[in-house]
């Protein structure tokens, strides 16, 4: 496979630029400031009392305009909005009687009617080189032989999977559903009528007037785009409460055909759900675990090779799935290029902006002799690394693409072994691992990054407000003491 | 030294202007207009006739006689006329198998004609479109469909779209919502929203009457429409937002199940629609009207209905109460001039404009959608919208406000005040002429008209 090229930051220049014109004011008043303050302390306690007295404005004048200059600025602060923090929190542990080891995948594909030879043992042979263990989970619908897939078994594991990890999260925080004032629930391939924001309203009983969104069809990327959603949502209305779920319903979504391109979802999805909540209170201040600094989302969809790289279609037998192309890991590369030429100027330590700057001047003004671009580096920018553990194939190419230490990709890589792809919830499977790890430190920077059909790439960058306490209480209590593993590049099964 | 103080107190002074002049703008940005909105008018060859109709009725060999005039009913009474529409491979006869392309071809046709349009109409290209919001309740396919429409239009790679799904009949106000909500956060932003809904996957085709109501009543149907918060377009805009309320009443059980999606005992998937749906209604609404009516009603009728309602409370009148009763205690035609009902049915349109004490004229527009075009769901206030706009009814300063309710249960509006006259005929334009029809008697009550007495 070939290696994806680094990030184009020659076409950042724009960003660059911006970033000058937007801090205009700021550039030549710190100068002056400066400047003033050194004269200001050259002269002696007198003479600047001479100064005051010479200028002829008495004291009426001096409270008037410092008064208005004080309520002006606060009104602007006041006005700013306010951070979004990261209450807490809490993703679905699904109990040991669901788990499928790779025997059981195995011995069901065989048993099934609908997969000739070469499909079971294609699939094995995806299973063995996944990085998947042998505890992720399906759901009960999809064990039967034939597997069921019924609308009332797809909502079962929704309620299952959403209501456990809503309740962890109000166990955690002592939430009261009837305070939930925006509900952002993301599920891709099932969508029943009412929504599962609806469901989720039914169960817990909340409010008449809560700002509820359901999103379907967006891909693994969602639970970001869910984010910032709700992001939004919260700096439109001061002083509330967002509870996000990301979740994937795996029972609807089993292919029962042999196009071997659109085995790959059998093999890798797995169950798993996340809740989240978010709040932009001040009460919440005190008790927040992150502050959300920065959503970032890319749409390659304008580019046909790229949109049809995840698709969803019928084989040739009438058998819906979904179509993973071979040439996702490039698409992935460049929807990666592309958000991380968005978020470098965002969160580059200002050392690294200006060191990247200076190079672009040099090599505009000096052509080839201004030396080679300069490629920041990104490791100095995050301490935590959150990447979608879509497969062992995506991990690996942006660990090489990246140049990322091994340290930096084993939540993903831990996340992938233990509950499989778990779609847009297993960003927070990841963050619960760092967490349970005792890696988390007050201050430290995350970079979360979803990747989805679309082709969408979607970041978003977190700061640790208060390091979880160990023992951390989440979906690794009862098997963190066993993590990291050794995940080899196969497992012989047959 | 002089020279500093005064290059300071320049650069101060700089500073303050700046921020006050980022607070004024923030402030402008509060607004959200509606630039023009486009709807949905399939080919006429999927238009559904009452022969159609009843050949698609008997086309199901499960259901009884007792079975096919229960649905013969429904439609006879349903208010609809032989020019509603439908999906394609119903029509030609595969609505209960259809095939993943059926059901894409059938919303890409609605998205991307009104698009085409809307684009054409506002001279606005794609590329400039920051925000892109779809809804279609029951079809959610991966990519999703927005990316089917940010691939099909080359649009940006930081648009901001959003795919919301199983959101029901009332998902227009929730996508208005939604980008009003991002309007508060963003400067000079431009959303285009497409409303739709999915019949193909979603034909039921078993034999629980409570299921079958929805085969008889929605019919294709979608719009697009584009929003901006940029003041600089508000004098191409047709309508300015001025509220919206979202009632959600699935915290009870009733609600929440009165209109929902599942499978009958046989394991077929259909949507049920349960006897208490009315009664969940009325609850909704008069939970959206309770939060609506400050905010739409002018202070003296407020002060008039406290005034009665105290009387009554006063004199404790032992009538129950009536939907005149109700009609009586608020005028809401003192704080609005047109109606934007849903077009959920007759029996639905009658009952609101009942409660609300419109007159006939009133309902007029929400009665002639649902004959002309039946139950678009989601995007039927826009056709009602269009009614009114093509009956050259909506003038500068007037106030319209759009009703609608949805599974979940939800019932959610919003109010907008025209900006200039309006008078396009959108989809309207070839049949307006023709409304109000001289009679509405019901081609299928000619024909099944029978069915009443058997």
């Amino acid at each position: 496979m070939r290696a994806v090229p680094l990030p184009r930051f020659l076409s950042s220049v724009e960003l660059a630029y911006l970033n000058v014109v937007n801090h205009l004011l700021a550039f030549p008043i710190i100068p002056v400031m400066v400047a003033v303050l050194l004269q200001v302390l050259e002269l002696g306690p007198d003479e600047l009392i001479a100064h005051w007295s010479s200028l002829g404005i008495d004291t009426i004048h001096a409270l008037c305009t410092i008064f208005t200059v004080v309520v002006v600025a606060t009104a602007y602060f006041m006005s700013r909005p306010r951070p979004v923090y990261l209450v807490d929190h809490a993703c679905f542990r699904p109990p040991r009687t669901f788990r499928v080891p790779f025997a059981t995948f195995f011995e069901h594909a065989s048993l099934v009617p609908f997969f000739d030879e070469k499909s079971v043992r294609f699939q094995v042979r995806i299973l063995e080189s996944s990085g998947l263990g042998e505890e992720t989970c399906l759901p009960l619908a999809n064990r039967y032989i034939p597997p069921c897939p019924s609308m009332e078994a797809a909502c079962a594991e929704a309620r299952l999977v959403i209501f456990s990890a809503i309740d962890e999260l109000i166990a955690k925080t002592d939430l009261k559903p009837r305070d939930v004032d925006i509900l952002v629930v993301n599920c891709s391939l099932f969508s029943p009528t009412p929504s599962l924001s609806a469901m989720i309203v039914n169960k817990y009983k909340m409010r008449s007037n809560i700002m509820s969104f359901n999103l379907s069809g967006m891909g693994c990327s969602a639970g970001l785009i869910s984010i910032d959603l709700a992001r939004s949502l919260l700096q439109a209305h001061p002083n509330s409460y967002a509870l996000v779920v990301s979740t994937e319903i795996i029972t609807p979504n089993f292919y029962a055909g042999n196009e071997r391109s659109m085995l790959l979802p059998n093999c890798l999805f797995r169950m798993g759900a996340a809740a989240v909540l978010l709040s932009n209170s001040r009460r919440e201040e005190d008790r927040a675990k992150y502050r959300l600094l920065h959503v970032v989302r890319t749409h390659e969809g304008a580019d046909d090779r790229a949109y049809r790289c995840v698709y969803e279609e019928e084989d040739g037998e009438g058998n819906s799935g979904i179509n993973l192309s071979k040439e996702m890991m490039t698409v992935a590369g460049e929807a990666l290029r592309a958000n991380i030429t968005a978020v470098g100027p965002l969160v580059l330590p200002v050392t690294e902006q200006l060191r990247f700057l200076a190079s672009l001047v040099a090599r505009r003004l000096l052509g080839a002799r201004g030396g080679k671009p300069y490629i920041p580096d990104f490791k100095r920018a995050f301490d935590h690394l959150c990447i979608h553990a879509g497969g062992r194939a995506v991990i690996d190419e942006l660990q090489r693409s990246l140049g990322l230490p091994a340290a930096l990709v084993e939540a993903s890589r831990m996340t992938l072994h233990r509950f499989g792809n778990t779609s847009s919830s297993s960003l927070w499977y990841e963050l619960a691992y760092i967490e349970a790890k005792s890696r988390m430190r007050r201050g430290d920077r995350v970079w979360m990054i979803g990747f989805g059909s679309g082709f969408k790439c979607n970041s978003a960058v977190w700061r640790c407000l208060r390091a979880p306490k160990a023992p951390v209480d989440g979906p690794w209590s009862d098997c963190i003491h066993r993590y990291p593993v050794h995940v080899p590049e196969m497992v012989k099964l047959l | 030294m002089d020279l500093l103080w005064t290059i300071s107190t320049i650069l101060l002074l700089c500073s303050l202007l700046s921020i006050l002049w980022k607070g004024f703008d923030r402030r402008r940005n509060r607004s959200c207009y509606l630039l023009d909105f486009v709807c949905y008018k399939p080919s006429d060859d999927r238009k559904l006739s009452s022969e159609l109709c009843s050949d698609i009725i008997v086309r199901n060999k499960r259901l009884s006689v007792p079975d096919y005039k229960f649905l013969l009913k429904v439609v006879v009474n349903s208010g609809i006329s032989e020019d509603t529409y439908g999906p394609r491979s119903i029509i030609e006869g595969r609505e209960e198998c259809p095939t993943h392309d059926d059901c894409v071809d059938e919303v890409d046709d609605c998205m991307y004609r009104t698009l085409d349009e809307l684009f054409l109409r506002t001279s606005i290209s794609p590329i400039d479109v920051d925000v892109l919001v779809v809804n279609v309740s029951m079809f959610a396919p991966s990519p999703s469909l927005t990316s089917r429409i940010v691939n099909r239009y080359r649009m940006r790679e930081d648009v901001k779209n959003f795919s919301l799904a199983g959101m029901g009949c009332s998902a227009s106000p929730i996508a208005i919502d939604l980008v009003n909500n991002i309007f508060k956060t963003r400067k000079r932003t431009l959303a285009v929203v497409v409303t739709s809904e999915s019949i193909a996957p979603n034909w039921y085709y078993g034999t629980d009457k409570s299921m079958m109501l929805g085969n008889c009543l929605f019919r294709s149907g979608g719009c697009s429409f584009m929003l901006t918060n940029d003041p600089s377009l508000k004098h191409r805009a047709k309508m300015s937002l001025k509220c919206l309320v979202r009632a959600h009443i699935g915290a009870n059980d009733d609600a929440y199940s009165c209109a929902i999606q599942k499978e009958d005992d046989e394991g077929r998937v259909g949507f049920h629609l349960s006897k208490s749906l009315p009664k969940a209604a009325v609850r909704a609404f008069a939970e959206n009207l309770q939060r609506l009516a400050p905010k739409v009603l002018p202070v003296g009728e407020l002060a008039l209905y406290v005034l009665r309602g105290f009387r009554h409370w006063l004199w404790r009148s032992k009538e129950a109460k009536t939907d005149a009763a109700t009609a009586a205690m608020v005028n809401f035609k003192s704080g609005v001039d047109h109606f934007c009902l849903h077009t959920g049915g007759a029996a639905v349109i009658d009952a609101v404009g009942r409660a609300l004490g419109l007159t006939k004229y009133d309902v007029e527009p929400a009665r002639m959608t649902l004959h002309r075009w039946g139950n678009t769901s989601a995007s039927s206030l826009w056709y009602v919208l269009g009614y009114m706009e093509a009956k050259k009814r909506l003038r500068r300063k007037d106030r319209v406000l759009m009703l609608s309710f949805g599974a979940g249960f939800k019932c959610n509006s919003c109010l907008w005040e025209v900006l200039r006259d309006l008078n396009d005929g959108g989809a309207w334009e070839d049949c307006i002429r023709a409304y109000p029809p001289q009679t509405l008697v019901n081609p299928f009550m000619e024909k099944f008209g029978w069915v009443k007495e058997a």
